[in-house]
């Protein structure tokens, strides 16, 4: 918007005001992330010392050898007589290859319902707008509501604390996001190519395949990425109906966490930044989509 | 008329490959509705039964024998002031950081609309709370205001005295570091939405006040905010279902203590559902707030339909 330049003012003063206004949005937003990477670097006795270390002059790697080095971990608890055991035991290894499982699998079959729904809705306008909000209802539901019963079903049908359970639950919960982001794509593709394709000879299942398909692939890709980073980051499924067989990423962050007890500020901080990495590399990616997903396709950019 | 033909096009199929009856349409839609169907159906069906039940699994009794209560657990909700004030605190959660957020993203929003050399790199530092996994982020948080943390730090040396306030020990001000996470965690998603909105305005309007002179914060209040209020809806809207289900930052931070004094409505569910162990109850809970959910959200909803 180049007019804008007169909105906002060539004066330098009113300028230099505003950049540091922006400089200062950047550092807020960048200090939490600062302390949990600094933290995690930290020897175990600046992890909660007064006055605060903002940079350690010791910085060691010890923190993330006790996430992921049983041994370390062990020989960490021993020396801590033995109060934090059964917070460090378990490495996390586990962890983040239930989660990466869980993730993708539930990302995989989430993307393909959901791109098949959303086709359905936009071309053959199965169900009517009735459909897509049926969709949107199940975003709006407190996860926790529903998660009272499906612990009863899930205990009954012996899918508690399996894979099989958390993909469920984390395809249908995502399901909303695939739907309508990928429906927000199909939109933008117009009907006429697959009208083309079809006078040629094409079943419209094949136009769909071969004209469809193709075009919207970007979106359908971002998509994935960003149900990706929801399964990731999802923590109530995870946390009440696994029972210690499976844990989550999310899970193993909120062991080393708790008010009660001894502070792990080092060793939380070290899962913390690990466990955040893949999905801030994911985030940035589909940046520009985020918006979109996280707006159910309203908002376009 | 192009557009006529085609519709006419692709709603006569012809013949199916699998027979009369075989609908494209709905074959395509059916994974997606039976996972639903499973996944979200059936448990909103069973919380009907669990809802009039006083079931405990501890108590070893399966559920579908469970002791039959008629609505007392309705009435006793009704009368557990925990009960009533997580939803009260919930809908104060709503309030507070979702309107913080708002008034915060619109503010730096407006200071994006120009260009400038370092402009991405802003945008790109000043989003990065979004993509942090919300737990991660309240870990961070935990750490920042424990009591002899780098918050009260550096009050102290604002203050030039001791400050070692136990923030999430006390039950009038467990709330704020709970707020503040959310909304440090969900104002860049306002902010770029915002950012959309200001920048897809129509230059027209705005062009021909700044032709005719008129102030710049006169254009913003009377001509840019009337025009993005579509935007402004839709974000509140979308923000205000996500923090009515709070849970995350809840339970790493305080898990609804000191006593229940941080509880929001999810947290009082958990706790009740997994502490507690009153599945009858709370599936009593849940079946309210479902319905308050619905009869809430659902007219709500129809704006997003553009």
């Amino acid at each position: 918007m180049p007019f804008v330049q007169s909105l906002v003012g060539r004066k330098p003063l009113a300028r230099i005001l505003k950049r540091t206004v922006v400089i200062f949005a950047m550092a807020l937003s960048f200090a939490p992330i600062f302390w949990l990477l600094s933290t995690s670097f930290k020897p175990y006795d600046e992890w909660a010392i007064y006055p605060p270390v903002w940079v350690s002059q010791r910085p060691t790697l010890q923190n993330y050898r006790i996430v992921f080095a049983p041994d370390a971990a062990k020989s960490f608890a021993a020396a801590q007589g033995g109060s934090l055991d059964y917070k460090v035991a378990g490495s996390a290894w586990k962890a983040f290859v239930d989660s990466t499982i869980i993730s993708t699998a539930a990302t995989f079959f989430s993307v393909v319902f959901g791109t098949l729904a959303a086709y359905s809705m936009v071309r053959f306008k199965t169900g009517g707008e009735h459909s897509a909000f049926q969709f949107l209802t199940v975003r709006m539901l407190p996860p926790i509501a529903v998660v009272v019963p499906m612990v009863a079903m899930f205990s009954i049908l012996n899918l508690s604390d399996t894979y099989v359970g958390l993909v469920l639950a984390y395809t249908a919960f995502t399901l909303p996001f695939s739907v309508w982001m990928v429906r927000s794509f199909i939109e933008d593709v117009p009907q006429e190519l697959e009208g083309a394709a079809m006078i040629h000879g094409m079943t419209q299942l094949e136009a769909f395949i071969k004209v469809t398909l193709p075009l919207i692939r970007g979106g359908v890709l971002a998509t994935a990425l960003f149900v990706f980073i929801l399964n990731w980051s999802e923590f109530l499924f995870a946390l009440t109906l696994t029972s210690g067989g499976i844990t989550t990423v999310t899970v193993q962050v909120a062991k080393y966490v708790s008010a009660s007890s001894g502070t792990l500020y080092g060793v939380q901080a070290a899962m913390g930044t690990v466990s955040t990495l893949p999905v801030i590399v994911f985030g940035y990616l589909i940046q520009r989509h985020l918006v979109r997903g996280l707006t159910f396709g309203s908002v376009k950019r | 008329m192009a557009k006529t033909q085609n519709d006419g096009l692709l709603k006569a199929p012809g013949p199916s490959p699998l027979g009369p009856g075989f609908s494209l349409g709905f074959a395509l839609m059916a994974p997606a509705q039976l996972t639903l169907l499973a996944v979200v159906l059936l448990p909103s069906l069973m919380i009907l039964w669990l809802g009039v039940t006083a079931w405990q699994p501890t108590a070893g009794i399966p559920w579908y024998k469970a002791e039959f209560i008629w609505f007392w657990n309705f009435y006793d909700l009704y009368f557990d002031s925990r009960f009533t004030s997580a939803v009260l605190r919930t809908l104060l959660f709503v309030a507070v950081c979702v309107l913080s957020e708002l008034l915060i993203a619109l503010c730096l929003a407006v200071l994006f609309l120009d260009e400038w050399p370092w402009r991405k790199l802003a945008v790109s530092v000043i989003i990065l709370p979004m993509m942090i996994v919300p737990v991660d982020a309240a870990n961070a948080f935990f750490m920042l205001f424990s009591a002899r943390g780098p918050i009260n730090y550096i009050i102290a040396e604002v203050l030039g005295r001791e400050f070692a306030y136990a923030w999430l020990a006390d039950p009038q001000w467990a709330l704020l570091p709970i707020m503040l996470a959310e909304i440090w965690q969900w104002t860049p998603l306002m902010f770029l939405l915002m950012l959309a909105g200001l920048m897809n305005l129509p230059e027209n309007q705005v062009r021909a006040a700044v032709a005719l002179g008129a102030s710049p914060s006169r254009i913003f209040v009377k001509i840019m905010l009337p025009l993005l209020s579509p935007v402004i809806l839709i974000a509140l809207i979308i923000r205000s279902i996500e923090t009515f289900k709070i849970f995350d930052p809840v339970y790493i931070l305080t898990r609804g203590g000191p006593g229940s004094a941080t509880e929001s409505i999810s947290m009082f569910m958990y706790n009740g559902a997994f502490v507690f162990f009153r599945i009858g109850y709370i599936a009593a809970a849940a079946l309210l707030v479902l319905v308050l959910v619905v009869s809430i959200c659902l007219p709500l909803a129809r704006v997003l339909r553009r």
